[in-house]
């Protein structure tokens, strides 16, 4: 029977984008290395049987010169800068001799000695005894050498701004608010709107503000690169106890630093923020051990995992562009340790017939001591979240070879993820955003004095989310004979969400049930050619629970008091009683006033007002909304593979993929996507020394976002002044009409497409033994581009500028007060890469060989979401100045192997 | 007692069927070097494919009495030995690794898991490359010092031979770093078999994800649930247009599951800082000119930048 074999790449290199140099003299050895042999071997024949016999070592030294700096060349070779490198390998074996006495062997392997990106490895083993590694490796990952940012103390974890820092302002706009367009004298500068409707530019007194802020603040900014480093250290062994039981354990230690950019947030409420060079500075050492028993007939492990993640950084702190006398904070990861315990075993019943069973257990806990500041204004219930999570695995497969031609499997699968970590309620506001003047309804109920805390406190509870995952699965493959075998298969899963502690279900699915079925093809369709079809289906139906974000909110349980008034209920009784979401009626401004409850939870029809769940800002979803991992769902899946030898030279392949996922009750939220994909490759062998190969692959991928920009109910009926009354829109022509419906306003509808679609060509060429033997030659060559497009259809209101209070005038008659601006597409986001890389090795001698390698490198990414980093772009958000790579890099490299 | 009979009862049938199954390759071989020679005085040095390049492997250690002979894989094969009938082309040995040999693959997988069927082989049975026909030898190389697969930085060339797709995304902006040589295939997958999904080392995605990334294992505080029970919900881990390794662009990504307060109306080209919404089709100044925080930047992470969980008190909106 023939089986289903790609042909293979000839080039190991033309896979890599950029790489490490020592790895391509690794890599070819490995391809070429054989060849080199064969020729030693013609030499002589005892040399040619040792040569083929004794382990091979050799020793790499190079160097060359990279032409330009660039991050995203480098982001994980090692030559990010511009200048020569230097850099070796080491394959170093010894050991016994395969016919001696002797069960000793070692080896000794190093890539890239020389760069941040190198790794090294030392096995030395007595075969069948015991065997003992150590492993080293330390690589770097740029992330970008374009930020910039205002900040003192770049690289610590308190962040200051320079002494002469101003606000950015535009005075003409508004004297106080924060504005960071200021930090451009172009953006800055502009023309506003006076508070009488006036088109008016800076006052030289406001130029000359800005001046100052441009001179303080854009000057401030300065570079920092951003790059995070791992380096690894790693030591195992395996000791064979007796021919059946083996005793294996490894540790592995590694130390991550860096810099990592961040959004920080300075104002809640304002949406503020900037963005941080985040401390990295943490180590994760991770211990394995296992026992393994294993008979002819069955087989026993046990094993434990171990790890430990220590983070040396608790929090960030910055100071706050808007006023420096202010400070925000964040947390960063906590320390924590993950202990598992597994146990394997399995039975041969026959030489077909297998039962395989699976045990797990484990525990990931943490109990850093929370921080603590301003944004707690009653303190804290407790010192540390005591947080745990315990996940429990159990899995049962049976396979079994009824008859030669028939096989059967089944398998059952519990797999548990039990959150217990403690609920507890919080207190808190938002990011420097102080007490407000109301007092929060619930100060009685959390028995505090009246007014200790205000109506935009934040009051939740943590959600222990628990997921219990039961699956069966069926399924048998049946050979009809000539190499044709049909197989199929039937899975059912159910997935159940809880949360242990929470005053009410806390899951937006707390069930969920999926059937799949799929079936295969695989035959020969003609001589030396083969084909596979693979097709599967599948349904999940999920029991949706729209109101489960009240997990969050414990006060949705209690009735609110003063300053409410006449409240019979609390939010969640309200909403059992009415069979309403959140979000309310759906319906517009009341024709007559509401009483009672619903006066009081569904103002003029409107959203539940957060401050009647202890929430700063609105937490419920859309009736219709779906969380996409939570919906229900329809998924097709659609393979299929062509193996075709054309001739003793030529073999190609092609291969597609097809899914499509339709959320088919999701009124909002991911609605639909589909990925489909389709890969040719060939490979031609021109003679034993020159072959060809290429490929090609096409990804293509949308989806459908649907949302509802929806507004509140009011009965306003004009902007600024009474006469501005008119809207442009296609839903509502009176600003009366469209405020009475602002809930339920169509045109508030919108719809995201976005498409994503990647084409990839490959080429390879190597040409051996030229020159007697002594020369190969390669090629490789690889074009990538990448496109994302986002189309959106839909639209936004936007109020006239002029239509202001008095002072200002009256619109002229018949100009609109608000706009009805439709969606545009966004710019596509475009990333090209060309690869070519060149190489030619030459052998001095029969053990000796230089390597002479080119690379030539192109990137280019254009993407619109840089455009808001940059100065005079934003309001809220301080520019850091990233630029999207860009870059062209050619790099050459001398090689000198010598083997032995 | 009912259901011990009815266990008993089930592994009866179980080994009823089973008896049915195809028979072990019988003969017990010669594993010595003598043994070795009654192929290798053909296939010598001479031989256009290094077969004899297996003594410099962990198959050609001769004083450990667990390796192999010739014969122990490929089977006595009295007819391609003796060749009787004098055919110019020799019989095929008994067990042919060939791809088009005519060895059905249960029997080629055997005659490997005849010595390696437990450690990471466990769940060889019944996974997704045993069920798409491939064998040991589909990705090993025996003959051969220096067995591709086992060396994180060519490991990858023989993976995306046939995962074409993954060789594809490996070219993204974003990706790990696979074909740099930093990681191997085999540092999330294991290619024989898992109990996890997608052939994961672990025994789910998070949990391979978390041998790397242990900072986002928590458990946080304040969980962000598609974070805790999936990273693939958010991300691709082979390689996206959409760093960091995301399947779709924020803040439409959020939008998938969002719709409240600010995260409910519409983001699009409109809103950038050139856009219409933004300008006013020129009628609004420049000076007054906003252009939409959750759109621009790193819109909804300049805030929400703790996407992955928070463990601060205050922390419920990610922002701490």
């Amino acid at each position: 029977m023939k089986h289903m074999k790609k042909p293979r790449l000839h080039s190991t290199a033309r896979v890599r984008g950029p790489t490490a140099y020592g790895a391509i003299a690794v890599s070819a050895f490995l391809a070429n290395g054989q060849n080199a042999i064969a020729a030693d071997a013609k030499a002589a024949e005892d040399p040619a049987v040792a040569a083929l016999t004794q382990p091979t070592s050799s020793i790499d030294i190079g160097g060359g010169n990279v032409s330009s700096s660039s991050y995203k060349f480098g982001e994980y070779n090692g030559l990010e800068d511009k200048g020569g490198f230097a850099v070796g390998d080491v394959d170093i074996s010894g050991g016994g001799r395969y016919d001696s006495d002797s069960v000793t062997r070692w080896n000794l392997r190093a890539n890239d000695v020389g760069l941040q990106a190198s790794d090294a490895r030392f096995d030395f083993k007595e075969q069948g005894r015991f065997k003992i590694d150590l492993g080293f490796d330390d690589w770097r990952h740029n992330l970008s050498d374009t930020y910039q940012s205002p900040y003192l103390g770049l690289g610590s974890t308190d962040l200051t701004l320079p002494s002469g820092w101003q606000k950015p302002i535009v005075p003409q706009v508004s004297p106080t608010s924060l504005n960071y367009r200021s930090l451009s004298p172009v953006a800055g500068q502009g023309s506003a709107v006076s508070p009488s409707g006036q088109v008016v530019a800076p006052t030289a007194s406001q130029l000359a503000t800005l001046d100052g802020i441009v001179a303080a603040d854009t000057g401030a900014f300065h570079p920092f690169n951003l790059h995070t480093v791992r380096k690894q250290g790693e030591v195992g062994f395996q000791v064979n106890l007796s021919p059946e039981l083996l005793a294996s354990g490894s540790f592995r230690h590694e130390a991550k630093t860096g810099y990592q950019p961040i959004g920080a947030v300075t104002s809640q409420v304002q949406e503020n923020s900037v963005v941080i060079p985040n401390v990295v500075d943490n180590t994760t050492d991770q211990l394995n051990l296992g026992l393994e028993y294993a008979h002819r007939k069955f087989f026993v492990q046990a094993g434990y995992y171990g790890s430990i993640f220590k983070n040396n950084v608790s929090s960030m702190s910055w100071q706050d562009p808007n006023d420096p006398t202010k400070t925000a904070s964040m947390s960063s990861a906590p320390s924590n340790h993950f202990n598992q315990f597994n146990l394997v075993g399995g039975m041969n019943f026959s030489p077909g017939t297998k039962l395989v069973a699976d045990l797990s257990y484990g525990r990931a806990e943490q109990n850093q001591s929370f921080l603590k500041d301003d944004s707690l204004p009653i303190g804290l219930p407790e010192i540390s979240a005591n947080a745990l999570v315990v996940t429990k695995l159990a899995s049962v497969k049976l396979t079994t070879r009824v008859t030669p031609k028939l096989s059967l499997f089944a398998r059952y699968k519990f797999d548990d993820r039990a959150n217990e970590t403690p609920v507890a309620t919080f207190a808190f506001y938002d990011v420097n955003i102080p007490k407000g003047a109301t007092s929060s309804a619930f100060n009685t109920a959390l028995g505090l004095l009246p007014g200790t805390l205000s109506s935009n406190v934040n009051i939740f509870a943590d959600r222990p989310q628990s997921k219990k995952d039961n699956a069966f699965s069926l399924g048998g493959d049946y050979s009809l004979g000539h190499g044709q075998k049909l197989s199929g298969g039937y899975e059912w899963e159910k997935i159940e969400r809880t949360c242990d502690g929470t005053w009410i279900n806390c899951s937006s699915a707390p069930e969920s049930i999926e059937r799949t079925f799929h079936g295969d093809w695989h035959a020969p369709l003609f001589q030396d050619v083969e084909a596979r079809v693979n097709y599967g289906y599948s349904e999940r139906r999920v029991r949706y629970d729209s109101n489960a974000w009240l997990a969050l909110v414990p006060m949705a349980g209690v009735i609110p008091g003063a300053p409410i008034v006449g409240a019979t209920t609390g939010v969640y009784g309200y909403l059992q009683q009415t069979g309403l979401t959140g979000f309310g009626p759906l319906l517009g401004f009341p024709t007559t006033p509401l009483t009672g409850n619903a006066a009081i939870f569904s103002p003029n029809n409107n959203i539940v007002p957060q401050s009647l769940y202890g929430s700063r800002d609105n937490v419920s979803e859309l009736p219709g909304m779906r969380r996409f991992n939570l919906a229900d769902r329809d998924r097709d899946r659609l393979r299929f593979s062509l193996d075709w030898q054309a001739t003793d030279r030529l073999s190609l392949t092609n291969n597609v993929e097809y899914d499509r996922n339709n959320y088919l009750n999701s009124l909002y939220g991911l609605q639909k996507s589909t990925n489909w994909a389709v890969g040719l490759d060939g490979t031609y062998t021109l003679s034993d020394r020159l072959t060809a190969s290429a490929f090609f692959t096409h990804e293509d991928q949308t989806s459908r976002t649907a949302g509802d920009g929806y507004g509140s109910n009011t009965n306003v009926a004009f902007i600024g002044r009474a006469g501005n009354t008119i809207v442009d829109g296609s839903c509502y022509t009176t600003v009366l009409e469209r405020n009475e419906n602002g809930k339920n306003d169509p045109c508030l509808r919108w719809d995201s497409n976005m498409h994503d679609r990647a084409d990839t060509f490959g080429m390879t060429f190597a040409w051996n033994g030229l020159l007697s033997h002594k020369l190969d030659l390669s090629t490789d060559l690889v074009y990538s581009r990448a496109r994302t497009d986002i189309a959106v259809d839909g639209a936004s209101y936007s109020n006239n500028p002029f239509a202001l209070k008095a002072p200002a005038p009256v619109l002229p008659a018949g100009t609109p007060a608000v706009f009805l601006v439709p969606a545009a597409d966004l710019p596509a986001v475009v990333t090209r890469t060309v690869d070519v890389r060149l190489s030619g090795r030459y052998a001095l001698t029969q053990k000796s060989d230089v390597r002479l390698v080119y690379e030539y490198a192109r990137t280019k990414v254009d993407d619109f979401a840089y455009q808001g980093l940059q100065l005079g772009t934003g309001t809220e958000q301080l520019p850091t100045l990233q630029q999207a790579p860009d870059y062209v890099v050619q790099v050459v490299a001398l090689f000198y192997r010598y083997r032995f | 007692m009912a259901i011990l009979r009815r266990t008993i009862a089930v592994l009866g049938i179980i080994w009823f069927f089973s008896a049915s199954a195809p028979p072990v390759l019988a003969g017990e071989p010669d594993a010595s070097l003598h043994g070795d020679q009654v192929c290798t005085r053909c296939h010598d040095e001479t031989e256009s494919r290094p077969v004899l390049a297996i003594y410099k492997t962990a198959h050609g250690v001769k004083a450990d009495s667990r390796t192999p002979g010739c014969q122990s894989c490929h089977g006595s094969s009295e007819a391609h030995v003796t060749n009787p009938k004098g055919s110019s082309t020799r019989p095929p040995v008994d067990v042919d690794f060939n791809p088009r040999g005519a060895n059905p693959p249960e029997i080629l997988a055997r005659t490997c898991l005849n010595c390696h069927q437990n450690g990471q082989r466990a769940h060889w049975e019944g996974s997704e490359h045993e069920h798409s026909g491939l064998v040991c030898t589909s990705c090993h190389e025996i003959h051969t010092h220096g067995d591709r697969v086992l060396n994180k930085v060519s490991q990858p060339d023989v993976c995306l031979t046939c995962h074409t797709t993954q060789r594809a995304q490996f070219h993204r902006v974003s990706t790990h770093p696979v074909t740099a040589g930093e990681m191997a295939c085999s540092d999330c997958h294991n290619p024989h078999g898992s109990v996890g999904p997608k052939l994961m080392v672990k025994n789910s995605v998070n949990e391979t994800c978390y041998t790397c990334h242990a900072d986002r294992r928590g458990p946080f505080l304040w969980e962000h649930s598609p974070v805790a029970e999936d990273c693939t919900n958010c991300h691709t881990p082979h390689g996206s247009n959409n760093a960091p390794l995301l399947k779709a662009r924020t803040p439409w990504l959020c939008q998938e599951c969002h719709t409240s307060d600010h995260s409910g109306p519409m983001n699009s080209g409109a809103n950038l800082p050139n856009g219409n919404a933004t300008t006013l089709g020129g009628l609004l100044p420049l000076g007054n000119q906003a252009p939409r925080s959750q759109m621009n930047g790193r819109n909804c992470l300049s805030c929400h930048a703790l996407i992955h969980g928070s463990n601060h008190p205050a922390g419920a909106r990610f922002s701490k």
